[in-house]
């Protein structure tokens, strides 16, 4: 394994690469055994065993073995992270990657991902990870600290993404409260499956959150996440409670969650309970993983969604994935201005002030310093 | 799935496993070497020794659809010294006797050469999760190793795997034991970088099973299991994956029997030797004290679906003898097996098997 001087001399630039697919050159999946820290969010079961609370799985987990996730191990009767301070991916993007809209736009984001995932979804374009195992991957010693004090280095918030910050959950809060002490904002990229008392702990220390809603129907998270889609729905809730900002992304996979009906459904959804200034952002599919066999998502359907989107009262829906098609941009709900025009992941007009449009002085949604 | 527990030859045998007087359907230890002449082997072993592997698993698969798959039920009278702990002697008859009566040959050695070739790379797979407790005796391993080298098969063609090393070693499996097999976790050996696409799910195969190994000979043990309701050869495959964390959905179904279904790990399984001597029949799949109910029995077959099949009849039984409810009481029924038949790995129709069972 490099050193830690080594590790991050590799990285060159503000691409501070750590392992895994897409995210850098994965090795031989034969990684060396990662340090064991006392997990939280558990109870012990009679003989040994455990019952993980993290999640609404629920894992009852025998001695020696592991939920779900994969990184959460029990040890004689004790339930231990395998993943806490052991990023396996480390880097730089743009806010807009996340993507967050409405969250400092124009701003970076240190990111940070442990292996493993709660879910296994089959368009997972960090499969790599999210579906390995700590060992499976390379991965680096990382304490809170460390990575704050990178983050304020390169001027950017922190942000868990990329796998499935719930399964790394007990690093993320202690990043995100090393983060708050040294004033450097934390955001979180999730699928929201989580139960909600982890949850609620988490978000007292993020500034915000971006979830996944993947579909709109028990079946399709079910079918293709191995995982509900009602825990998701209650998550959403409890952060729309919580203040933290939110911003919404629905991954449309042709013939699989694109349904007008579902979508319409979803959209009505959002604004009962989320409310009508929730970003909800329609991204393209890229065939990925298991569903290599599926076709990229058209642009007609982000398009459709987005409109179905607005017709439903949403006032900040977006097109996502392709850059240059019309619906990257955030307008005004009361003047129909362009406030903040994008293309992908780049920042090409700024017109809010003090949080307000330039042209009408109307308040828009978000945190935007 | 039908499982036929109540038939009377099962009863008879059953009845017999609790009373600790094996009957065997008339047939005493000295004439267990007659006992392949009773019925047709199930895999087709009417040819000679010298019949390549690759030969051999497609007689196994013509057998096997046009016949009854056999599983051989071999009890001894004490296999156990004391604790876990196995009387080798007594595992070397057993062993012989079942490989006879499954393969039909009249030596072990040739019996062996019947699944895996001279110069071939065997890998063993092994269930090391639970510790030397509850772990395949590594007695059990050493005898089937000196027999392999009587096939033909050197100790360091034999490797002894599992998903950790951790298991292996705290089963009894170091390093390389005394006698010359190697052992190797899939930690250690790690995994195939390229996924393994399944219907339901997707993984990433163990390199020893890929790479190191040209057969498999399944060892698994028989177990409760609180999540799938047993494990045992089919479960026993999930050693070969780097995620089975995420295959204990739904009670492992259908993720068991597409593990199974997976070329390179079906085309691999030679044979199966089911460690019951002392299968854990609560709690399972960890050891828990006093879970383990001492059987003495050894169960041989080349059919997956069928050897756990018979697996899953006994483990019924031992339960029942400790008033222990049927697994489908506690929502634990297997539902794989039937899967696995479905799929075509193999007989789940209690029926449908031909169950030789030897007393030594």
């Amino acid at each position: 394994m490099l050193s830690r001087r080594g590790f991050f001399l590799t990285c060159g630039g503000c691409a501070v690469a750590a392992s895994a697919g897409s995210l850098g050159g994965r090795r031989a999946l034969a990684g060396g055994a990662p340090r064991a820290f006392p997990a939280r969010f558990w109870k012990k079961l009679p003989g040994k065993r455990v019952e993980c609370q993290l999640c609404p799985k629920h894992c009852q987990v025998d001695d020696r073995e592991r939920g779900f996730c994969g990184v959460r191990e029990n040890r004689g009767g004790e339930y231990f992270t395998l993943v806490w301070g052991q990023p396996c991916a480390v880097h730089v993007d743009p806010i807009e990657k996340k993507p967050f809209f409405h969250f400092r736009p124009g701003s970076r984001a240190f990111s940070i991902a442990t292996a493993g995932c709660n879910m296994e979804c089959k368009c997972c374009q960090n499969w790599d990870i999210s579906q390995s195992r700590p060992e499976d991957v390379d991965f680096h010693f990382m304490p809170p600290d460390e990575v704050v004090a990178m983050a304020k280095g390169y001027g950017a918030c922190v942000t868990f993404t990329y796998s499935e910050p719930i399964v790394f959950l007990e690093y993320c809060i202690d990043t995100a409260k090393a983060a708050h002490k040294a004033g450097v904002a934390a955001t979180m990229v999730t699928g929201g499956s989580g139960e909600a008392a982890p949850m609620q702990e988490v978000l007292e220390h993020l500034d915000a959150i971006k979830v996944d809603l993947k579909g709109f129907d028990e079946d399709y998270y079910r079918r293709l996440c191995k995982g509900e889609l009602k825990p998701v729905l209650k998550t959403l809730e409890v952060i729309a409670r919580s203040g933290v900002w939110l911003e919404l992304v629905h991954l449309c996979i042709p013939g699989q969650n694109d349904g007008e009906k579902e979508i319409r459904a979803m959209c009505r959804w959002v604004k009962g309970h989320l409310g009508r200034d929730v970003p909800l952002h329609f991204t393209r599919f890229h065939p990925e993983y298991q569903m290599k066999n599926v076709p990229p998502t058209p642009n007609a359907t982000l398009i459709r969604c987005r409109e179905i989107g607005m017709a439903e009262g949403l006032r900040f829906v977006y097109t996502g994935n392709v850059p240059g098609l019309s619906g990257e941009d955030t307008i005004c709900p009361s003047c129909g201005k362009t406030v903040v025009a994008r293309r992908g992941f780049e920042l090409e007009g700024m017109h809010i002030k003090n949080g307000r449009c330039e042209f009408c002085g109307f308040g828009i949604p978000g945190v935007w310093s | 799935m039908n499982r036929d527990g109540n038939s009377p030859e099962r009863r008879r045998f059953l009845q017999a496993l609790g009373a600790g007087a094996f009957a065997a359907a008339g047939c005493s230890s000295s004439c267990a070497g007659k006992q392949p002449q009773q019925s047709a082997p199930a895999t087709g072993q009417a040819t000679s020794s010298v019949t390549t592997a690759a030969t051999r698993t497609e007689a196994a698969r013509v057998v096997a659809a046009g016949g009854k798959p056999r599983v051989v039920v071999v009890k001894a009278r004490r296999a156990l010294t004391q604790g876990y702990d196995a009387d080798r002697g007594a595992l070397g008859a057993m062993l012989e006797a079942g490989l006879l009566a499954l393969a039909g040959e009249k030596d072990a050695a040739r019996a062996l050469a019947s699944y895996v070739r001279a110069g071939e790379r065997v890998g063993l797979k092994i269930n090391g999760l639970a510790a030397r407790q509850a772990a395949t005796h590594f007695e059990l391993v050493d005898e089937l190793s000196a027999l392999l080298g009587k096939a033909d098969i050197e100790p360091r063609q034999q490797i002894v795997f599992d998903r950790f090393k951790r298991d292996l070693t705290e089963s009894g499996f170091g390093a390389n034991r005394r006698d010359g097999y190697r052992c190797v976790g899939n930690d250690e050996a790690g995994h195939e970088e390229e996924i393994a696409l399944m219907p339901s799910s997707a993984s990433r195969l163990a390199r020893v099973l890929t790479r190191q190994v040209d057969g498999v000979i399944n060892l698994p043990v028989l177990k409760q299991h609180m999540l799938s309701g047993m494990t045992g050869a089919l479960k026993n495959n999930f050693g070969c994956i780097h995620n089975p964390n995420k295959m204990h959905l739904y009670k492992c179904d259908p993720y068991i029997a597409e593990v199974n279904a997976i070329p390179a790990i079906r085309d691999k399984q030679r044979l199966v030797i089911m460690d019951a001597l002392r299968p854990v029949v609560e709690g399972g799949p960890s050891y828990q004290p006093g879970a383990a109910e001492v059987a003495n029995l050894l169960l041989f077959a080349t059919d997956l679906v069928a050897i756990d099949t018979v697996g899953l009849g006994i483990l019924e039984d031992l339960r029942a003898k400790r008033r222990l409810p049927p697994l489908d009481k506690e929502g634990l029924f297997p539902t794989h097996l039937a899967t696995a038949g479905k799929l075509g790995l193999g007989e789940a129709d209690r029926a449908r098997i031909d169950i030789v069972e030897i007393e030594v």
